[in-house]
């Protein structure tokens, strides 16, 4: 492949922006003043670089599971880049065409884990739907309501016809299932039926339904290294610490005392505002840019060495509260950068992190999706990361989770150390204030 | 990794006299797996852990040979019934001579 055909999607559309603003400033400033550019520190599987394969553009991500199982480009559909100018085309009354539904092909398409499954955030009957989620409502009895085929249609071609806030993708106008499949989809929710009419059948098992399923989740002790591998992986960055670098420096030559008291109570600040980069900065942010004007240590974002590392200095701090500056001028216009982005619908299934991770009424918090139970966003997602990911065997920072989180619903990842996920982190990590930290930790 | 060779000993908190306790133990330790070239594995020395001794007060309680690695950094986890208080010590030999010991109190 030659080098020339290798476009940086993340970079594209930067220099587009860049060439606006010249041209409107006329003064040839090359940055949005929102998003200050910049150049990616990461590893190249963690940056979201566009390539062209075989004459299709394909974004670069990582090579493992579960980000190998997303090979889809979703280039076309908004992202949370701040110099991202794409829009959701509006929903828009379609036609439910004149062919008979079958309500057996409707259940295969409901189920269908390639598409959906519908199954992941509504409840249907029948054993063989397992793990079902409850996001959605329970359609156990939704043949009983009796509504019109041609509401039931526009409903899951593009529900934001009649509910502009809902949750539930545009299935429609996004182009994952075809009319003709949704005329067959609504066939099959009509023989969803309750005897006497709305009750449903009689559980078998409870852990099938989501509203009667256990919610369950310990792990054991997380900062015990005999349960928790990434404890021994973060001791193991002793040797880094120690490491003289190609500048003939060692972190330790400057941070004296070790990291138990070097980095004691550092990371509680972290993400915070650094001036001198005019972003806001996670601890694996700051590393590659900090570690590479120091000791010459090429610490990626991403890699091995910039986790470890960071999950050895965030160890300093445990029990310590969180503390991060949500009120100076700068963070404060972060905080509320972040908290937008919170909301901001993105990618194919026009989602947002809220849908999945506020607590409110047809929000998903605290629910299942699948057989997951999703976390409220407000009870705090970060003072525990980086952790140990066990269906994965790694360590995932906050950054991977988020890259992770809206790669499956359709939106391209941005690099790792885009100053928008800094921002998100930010007004995550505000919800963690004062909660004592807890790394590495240790989640399914 | 870190300092290969170090032995972590968990012992559960407020032992009863006459609890089944059961202790976990770590060591950090390569645990070379097993390599293949044109699809047979390659006859050499590998180096992983392949016996696990386990004393109480001095008295041996288990003795374990392992006969292949399957990750590094292994977890050994055993439960026995401790009738007095004392010192519980671990050792794990690898193929290539290398001794490894830790020791934990438990009291009730």
């Amino acid at each position: 492949m030659k080098p020339s055909r290798v476009l940086y999607a993340w970079l594209a559309p930067l220099l587009a922006g860049a060439i606006v603003l010249a041209w409107l400033g006329g003064e040839g400033t090359a940055q949005d003043p929102r998003s200050p550019a910049w150049q990616s520190r990461a590893i190249p599987e963690s940056r979201g670089d566009i390539q062209e394969v075989d004459g299709k553009r394909v974004q670069i991500r990582y090579k493992a599971a579960p980000f190998s199982t997303v090979t889809q480009n979703f280039e076309q559909w908004p992202t949370y880049a701040y110099v991202d100018t794409k829009t959701y085309p509006p929903p828009g009354q379609v036609a439910m065409p004149a062919i008979e539904g079958d309500p057996k092909e409707g259940r295969k398409l409901f189920m269908n884990r390639a598409k959906a499954p519908c199954t992941a955030c509504h409840l249907i009957q029948g054993d063989d739907v397992w793990p079902a989620g409850n996001i959605g409502p329970d359609l156990s009895t939704y043949g009983d309501r009796g509504l019109p085929d041609q509401f039931v249609f526009n409903l899951i071609y593009d529900a934001r016809l009649f509910f502009p806030n809902t949750s539930m993708p545009p299935w429609g106008t996004a182009g994952i299932y075809k009319p003709e499949e949704i005329v067959h989809i609504v066939a099959f929710l009509k023989t969803q039926k309750g005897n006497p009419p709305f009750v449903p059948p009689s559980e078998k098992d409870p852990a099938r339904n989501p509203f009667t399923r256990k919610l369950e989740s310990y792990f054991g002790d997380n900062l015990d290294p005999t349960n928790n591998p990434a404890v021994v992986l973060a001791e193991g960055a002793m040797a880094l610490w120690t490491q003289t670098g190609p500048a003939g420096k060692a972190c330790a030559d400057c941070h004296a005392g070790g990291p138990e008291r070097a980095m004691q109570g550092v990371a509680t600040k972290y993400p915070k505002y650094i001036a001198r980069h005019g972003r806001i900065m996670s601890m694996e942010d700051f590393l590659p840019v900090h570690a590479q004007e120091t000791t010459g240590v090429e610490m990626l974002a991403q890699s091995a060495d910039n986790l470890h590392m960071t999950m050895l200095i965030k160890m300093q701090s445990n029990g310590m509260p969180v503390n991060v500056d949500v009120t100076s001028l700068e963070a404060k216009a972060a905080y509320e950068r972040g908290k937008a982005l919170f909301f901001k619908k993105v990618g194919e299934r026009h989602h947002a992190c809220a849908d999945c991770h506020q607590n409110a009424p047809g929000k998903g918090a605290d629910k299942f999706l699948g057989g997951r139970l999703l976390g409220d966003a407000e009870k705090g997602f970060t003072k525990h990361f980086p952790t140990w990911r066990t269906n994965f065997q790694v360590v995932w920072d906050i950054r991977r989770r988020m890259q992770f989180c809206m790669l499956p619903l359709g939106m391209n990842m941005l690099p790792a150390d885009a100053p928008e996920y800094a921002d998100l982190e930010l007004y995550l990590t505000a919800f963690d204030q004062g909660k004592p930290m807890n790394v590495p930790g240790i989640r399914h | 990794m870190a300092q290969v060779g170090k032995v972590t000993i968990r012992v559960p908190p407020d032992i009863k006299r006459g609890d089944v306790v059961r202790i976990r133990s770590l060591v950090i330790h390569p645990m070379e797996i097993v390599q293949r070239q044109d699809g047979k594995p390659v006859d050499k020395n590998y180096l992983f852990i392949h016996q696990v001794i386990a004393t109480y007060n001095g008295r041996e309680i288990l003795r374990s040979d392992t006969t292949q690695s399957i990750s590094e950094n292994p977890s050994f986890s055993l439960a026995f019934r401790p009738t007095e208080p004392g010192t519980f010590k671990i050792t794990f030999l690898d193929t290539h001579g290398g001794k490894y010991e830790g020791s934990a109190e438990i009291k009730f």
